[in-house]
């Protein structure tokens, strides 16, 4: 399932020729419309990798959640530190679980 | 990266002169426990660092025992600077030091609980050393210079500054547009207060100037392109044709003798006959002042195949074939006197400027003060067009004065005339006061408080009918007069909006430039370029020869052979950049260019070291040296929540180092008492904090986030302030789709001397953090 965009807070990187979710998106699916604004061109394509989530500097997309795995308030939201991510994972009773993980960074 | 290194060897230092710092903290076990800390080789209390304490650090750092050094508690910057200088005798680089001030966290005051504070010692402690693990020896980086300053405009401020700058002995480009020197000045009659003929000051300049070497003088010229960054500007300019050679033409004026062309003069077409003005050829000396002296051709007036002056010329200097030329100017520094152009009149219909030839501009006013024709009655109006929303929205702060000159001037002449001046108030301010006093206590010289409704031909004879109310009778004012004079305002040049445009540098509302005005007047928003005189608003003779030299001292660091760069700039992580020039677009300095491979690069003279680029980033990719998004991020990881209560919240501060970090520290000092859970972290900007470290923060289990910034048109890079809110703004509102509360993350202002309200402004954050509950992903 694509992304979820959040209009007004994509600002298509400023202009960006290739905004940061187009240049991470291993399908190269996401694009910037005429809009300036980013949207995915084939979303059956999209196999749900978050890469464009976690790359978003403005926060502005989201993951959408397959039926099959949460219906509506479910959400799977990252957030980015300097070594770090942490999950929060709400699913459809609204039951919210959080994650953090140290990534195996380069400097240790 | 750091494995190839040697490993970190820390010696930390606290320094407890009075034991002021042992009464209120345990720091017996606060000793014990740093011990046991990776990388820390070595600890202890000392009470002052003198008696033989620096010779055994340096016998410990010769034997390789210690290689970075943390120093707790409070040191004079005196006598920090002893330290450095002592160490880096043993060959320790200076940014090898971590000082780590406990006592403006709030630390050391008696009364609190003894184990609380300790534990915050402890932990500030440890966040200093995630820091110190990791910094490096940095060296300046030295940038080379071009020795030359380029001045355009050379009215009064740019023959002031550049006169000044080739008595140093700096070399100097000045760029005018007109064919001659002096500018607007040169056309005034008299300056207040002396009452004396500004062209005698200006030759005074011109003299010193016309024997120097170091000035490179290129009139008739415009800028057309700039290139480069400060102490390399490269500045193209397009030269007019003077069609006379500059070094050949000795100013003999047997050309204009033979000239057949007189051409009109620009201004004096509403002026009664002024024998001062007639008489300009086609072919003649540069105005307003002759410097260069060659002559100058005003070739649209030239009749079709005349070569009249080629004939009579004897030293052969005339040639009418020549072409404008390009040139490109290297300079280090560049200071902009684009001066000012008077408020067009006209616009100000109700007065009749341009409508009957005896309404007059002040300026226009300067050419009648020496010889003026006889005239009975004599209107001035102040304020024309200032003071007033539809024209110039401001005061310019001169006029008054200007005006009262003249009333003066033109008063000694005529004696038994009579003079009103119709005015909105009387600005003189300072000693113009003098002038005021000086004018009032003329015979036959009122004041009238109100400004004209209407201005009128006064029937067939010539004379003008003019009616105004006088406020402070409530009279009706109705005059026949000879001569009106306009006391117009001072707007901005063309030149500067040439030049703005060209250099992209910001204009304020009024369209003068934008500059820093209590601190920093003479700066333009980039660095190496400077504005001087009544380009940066309304000011005086005096004030913009002030100004002028202000902004050419600045300019003197730019052109000064080498530079060195503090090396604390930011720096690129070209392995983890993937040039989305985020950086690029939220430069307040528009600092950055791309490299030959594509990476933004930081042009590092014009760097102001903000980090407003690392707190941009989306990679955390840059850094700026010193203060590394790892330093930082070690620094928090380092706060270890889990040792903490979990219901007391935990707050995290980031601090402007201008501003808001002043406020903190001087609230530490003071009476106030501060949580003991709020840790802060002084940086450069507020906008240069990166939301990965935010992230960082929450995950680690930090409860609140405070980021302390500049109030919107205070902040010193810019508009760093509002970069960072949005961003926290965007952080807040995903943490709201986590379900976390938003106001986690706070921006808030403070000004340097909002002690009390950061006391406030915590201990209410720490109230509204207790309420929600801790953060979910403490553990």
């Amino acid at each position: 399932m694509p992304p979820k965009v959040d209009r007004e807070k994509c600002d298509g990187c400023k202009a960006e020729k290739e905004s940061l979710c187009e240049q991470v998106c291993p399908g190269d699916l996401m694009h910037l419309g005429e809009d300036q604004k980013a949207f995915c061109r084939m979303p059956r394509d999209c196999w749900d990798c978050m890469s464009c989530i976690k790359a978003c500097p403005k926060g502005a997309l989201e993951t959408r959640i397959p039926y099959q795995l949460g219906y509506h308030v479910a959400r799977l939201i990252p957030m980015m530190g300097t070594n770090t991510i942490t999950w929060t994972c709400i699913d459809l009773n609204g039951k919210v679980e959080r994650y953090q993980y140290r990534n195996r960074g380069s400097d240790d | 990266m750091e494995k190839t290194k040697a490993p970190s060897k820390i010696g930390l230092f606290i320094f407890d002169p009075g034991g002021g710092l042992a009464r209120a903290v345990d720091l017996g076990t606060v000793v014990q426990k740093l011990i046991k800390m990776k990388n820390v080789s070595r600890c202890e209390v000392i009470a002052d660092i003198w008696s033989g304490f620096l010779v055994s650090v340096k016998e410990d750092l010769k034997a390789g025992n210690l290689n970075r050094l943390l120093w707790v508690g409070r040191f004079s910057p005196y006598q920090e600077k002893i330290i450095k200088a002592e160490l880096s005798a043993e060959g320790l680089n200076p940014y090898l030091h971590e000082w780590c001030d406990v006592e403006e966290q709030g630390v050391g005051k008696e009364g609190p609980d003894r184990a609380v504070q300790t534990q915050k010692v402890m932990m500030l402690v440890q966040m200093a050393v995630g820091r110190a693990r990791l910094i490096e020896a940095l060296e300046p980086v030295s940038l080379p210079a071009v020795d030359a300053v380029l001045i355009i405009g050379a009215g009064v401020a740019g023959l002031h500054a550049a006169s000044s700058l080739v008595k140093l002995g700096k070399r100097v480009y000045l760029v005018e547009k007109e064919s001659g020197v002096g500018g607007k000045v040169a056309s005034l009659h008299r300056l207040y207060p002396r009452i004396c003929d500004p062209r005698c000051g200006l030759e005074f300049e011109i003299e010193k100037l016309r024997g120097s070497n170091k000035l490179e003088l290129h009139t008739l010229s415009r800028v057309k392109g700039l290139d480069g960054g400060p102490r390399n500007f490269e500045v193209k300019i397009e030269k007019a044709p003077r069609y006379v050679s500059e070094e050949r033409c000795n100013g003999c004026g047997k050309c204009a003798e033979v000239c057949p062309v007189t051409i009109p003069d620009d201004s004096t077409s509403h002026l009664p006959q002024n024998p001062h003005q007639s008489g300009k050829k086609a072919i003649h000396s540069p105005t307003p002042m002759a410097f260069p002296s060659a002559f100058v051709v005003e070739r649209r007036y030239c009749p079709p195949q005349c070569r009249e002056c080629v004939k009579a010329c004897p030293t052969n200097s005339v040639d009418l074939e020549q072409t404008p030329s390009d040139m490109t100017l290297r300079a280090g520094a560049i200071i902009a006197t684009t001066g000012w152009d008077p408020y067009p009149l006209s616009k100000v219909e109700e007065y009749g400027y341009g409508l009957y030839p005896n309404v007059i501009s002040n300026l226009e006013a300067e050419r009648l003060l020496e010889n003026p024709p006889e005239l009975k009655e004599v209107g001035f109006i102040q304020c024309a067009g200032s003071r007033d929303e539809k024209h110039l929205n401001y005061c310019s702060s001169v006029c008054c004065s200007v005006s009262l000159k003249q009333a003066l001037s033109l008063k000694e002449r005529l004696p038994n005339s009579r003079f009103s001046i119709f005015y909105q108030d009387i600005r003189t301010p300072g000693f113009d006061e003098e002038l005021y006093q000086r004018v009032k206590s003329l015979d036959k010289v009122i004041f009238i408080r109100g400004l004209p409704s209407t201005v009128k031909p006064d029937g067939e004879n010539g004379r003008l009918k003019i009616r105004a109310e006088d406020t402070l009778s409530g009279k009706e004012v109705t005059l026949s007069l000879d001569l009106l004079v306009l006391a117009g305002g001072m707007a901005p040049s063309g030149g500067t909006g040439e030049i703005a445009e060209l250099f992209n540098l910001p204009r304020n509302n009024f369209g003068f430039f934008e500059s820093h005005l209590q601190c920093h007047p003479e700066e333009s928003q980039r660095a190496g370029i400077y504005v001087g005189g009544a380009c940066r608003g309304p000011m005086n003779v005096g004030q913009s020869i002030e100004s002028t030299h202000r902004a050419m001292v600045e300019a003197l660091q730019f052109i000064d052979g080498t530079f060195l760069v503090e090396p604390t700039h930011p720096l690129v992580d070209k392995t983890k950049c993937d040039k989305c020039k985020r950086c690029m677009e939220d430069c307040p300095f528009s600092a950055y260019y791309f490299d030959s491979e594509g990476f933004p690069t930081p042009d590092l003279a014009r760097c102001r070291q903000c980090g407003n680029c690392m707190g941009t980033c989306p990679l955390t990719a840059i850094s700026l040296r010193h203060f590394t998004i790892k330093q930082t991020a070690a620094q928090i990881q380092a706060i270890k929540v889990s040792s903490l209560p979990k219901e007391e919240p935990v707050i995290l501060a980031f601090l402007c180092k201008n501003d808001a970090y002043h406020a903190a520290r001087e609230a530490a000092d003071s009476d106030a008492v501060i949580p003991a859970n709020v840790f802060f972290i002084k940086v450069p900007c507020a906008g240069s904090v990166n939301n990965a470290l935010l992230a960082d923060a929450l995950s680690f289990g930090i409860d609140g986030i405070l980021i302390a910034g500049c109030k919107d048109g205070q902040c010193h890079s810019v508009r760093g302030n509002q970069l960072v809110k949005t961003r926290s703004g965007d952080l807040a509102d995903k943490l709201k789709k986590m379900m976390i509360e938003p106001e986690r993350v706070r921006f808030e202002h403070l000004e340097i001397r909002d002690s009390g309200r950061y006391v406030e402004l915590v201990n209410s954050y720490m109230r509204d953090l207790k309420a929600m509950g801790p953060n979910p992903f403490k553990v």
